[in-house]
């Protein structure tokens, strides 16, 4: 049995770890709403700023074969919205891109 | 899995002292025969030097015995009904024992299984001492001799029956009692346990779960807690609502005010809806009885269960705007996530929309 009083623990590791991912705050919630009929809306809310959302958009609609757009919220910022289910592609796409880690998507609805 | 252990532990070690206290019982009773058997046991592990003047020994017990033996013949076949019996309890047994002295149950097995190699080639004297070291050897050593050549072998094997009966008559004297513990647990459990190999340890596990459920049954930590509910009763009403029977009664069950599961549904649907004059809910859109039931299934996790012991027993409180969770269980205290529903886009026709506005 080791010793664990004796190991070196760096207080602040978490700290310095958790400066740059913060999960709470850079949630992204992917939504989905009912339309008329079968139709459906995925929407994308709490993607970071810094990003280019037209070009993301642009990069989704391609690869989903979906149409979409940008919505500028007062409250929100700018928030994706895609036509379809698209919430497992969108997953997939974001943590494959990396805009986005796992950790950090959080999918609502049914 | 921590809780569970420190619950557990106290009783494995209760069950080993237990099967100790018989053995030692036996032991007692045995004087010199077992005693010398068990030092064998017991340096089993060590050097075949130190062994050889415990061998000895023991054939003289062994000598002794057959003389014993000899006398009660008509005891004997007796005895060989009730070991065919024993032969199932014995490993278990043994194997308790080697539990009781960790490591020294590995050791000698192993050098069981090597020596049994070797003594196959040197033959009957080997034979005997390796009986005398190695209780779980000799059943292998007899089993084989008995499917094989049990005619030839009727002089050794009575011989290692001495040994058994070292043993065995202890044993039997005191078997019933010794009989006793292992039977109700291994009759329902270890089917495995009669045979002869090295126990896997998936199923060593098993056992000892199940004798752990067995001994006490009101137990809650060895078997998951269900938190059972009645499923939601989704009904279409129409094309386009869709109405939620039981939903106060889930909301009873849940001890939950229906205004806030109601408030938690509308957010993650994404739809509106309300609550009629005979307590269902009314949703807008389409949804079936499972996407409900995914919907619900997370807000049990995120507002009903503990998040530290997972138990349903617990009081959502609003405190300075936050809702916290206090469970009921453990005491443990913490907030849970306000319900917003984010952003909604404009799914309705809009000009019905500034129309409403204007």
């Amino acid at each position: 049995m080791s010793i664990q009083n004796l190991n070196t623990f760096d207080p602040f590791a978490d700290a310095i770890k958790g400066a740059d991912d913060d999960v709470q705050d850079g949630l992204v919630h992917i939504r989905i709403q009912q339309r008329n009929g079968r139709k459906t809306l995925t929407t994308v809310q709490g993607l970071s700023a810094e990003y280019d959302l037209k070009k993301i958009v642009r990069a989704c609609k391609k690869e989903f074969a979906c149409n979409g757009t940008v919505i500028e919220h007062p409250e929100y910022g700018e928030v994706l919205q895609l036509q379809g289910d698209q919430r497992e592609n969108i997953c997939q796409w974001l943590t494959k891109s990396g805009l986005a880690k796992p950790e950090q998507l959080k999918v609502h609805g049914f | 899995m921590t809780e569970e252990e420190a619950i557990f532990d106290p009783l494995m070690k209760k069950k080993r002292k237990k099967k100790k206290t018989a053995f030692d019982i036996d032991a007692a009773l045995a004087e010199g025969g077992t005693e010398a058997n068990e030092n064998s046991e017991s340096v089993g592990a060590g050097d075949k030097e130190n062994q050889e003047p415990v061998k000895t020994e023991n054939e003289k017990n062994e000598k002794n015995e057959s003389k014993d033996v000899d006398m009660d013949d008509t005891n004997f076949d007796f005895e060989n009904c009730s070991k065919k019996k024993k032969k199932k309890k014995k490993p278990f047994n043994m194997e308790d024992l080697d539990g009781a002295l960790p490591d020294m149950g590995s050791k000698s097995k192993d050098e069981g299984s090597a020596e049994a190699e070797a003594a196959q080639d040197e033959g009957v004297v080997d034979d005997n001492f390796d009986l005398d070291m190695d209780f779980s050897k000799t059943k292998k050593k007899k089993k084989k001799k008995k499917d094989v050549d049990e005619l030839l072998a009727e002089s050794e094997a009575n011989k290692a029956e001495d040994k058994d009966n070292v043993f065995a008559l202890f044993a039997l004297t005191c078997c019933t009692e010794v009989e006793k513990f292992p039977e109700p647990v291994e009759d329902s459990v270890t089917a495995w346990a009669s045979e002869d190999r090295d126990y896997t340890y998936d199923e060593l596990l098993t056992r000892v779960f199940e004798i752990m459920r067995d001994k006490n049954p009101d137990m809650v930590a060895g078997k998951k807690q269900k938190f059972v509910m009645r499923p939601p009763q989704v009904v279409r009403i129409g094309t386009k609502k869709t109405s939620f029977a039981n939903f106060t009664e889930i909301c009873k069950t849940l001890h939950r005010q229906p205004k806030h599961l109601l408030d938690f549904l509308l957010a993650e649907l994404g739809t509106s809806g309300s609550v009629d004059g005979n307590n269902q809910l009314i949703i807008k859109g389409r949804f079936q009885q499972k996407q409900i039931e995914n919907v619900l299934r997370r807000y049990i996790k995120e507002y009903v269960t503990c998040h530290t012991c997972r138990s349903p027993d617990t009081i959502l409180q609003k405190d300075t705007r936050l809702f916290f969770l206090q469970c009921e269980m453990c005491g443990s205290r913490c907030s849970v996530a306000s319900i917003k529903s984010g952003f909604q886009a404009v799914t309705g026709k809009r000009a019905a929309i500034r129309a409403k506005t204007a």
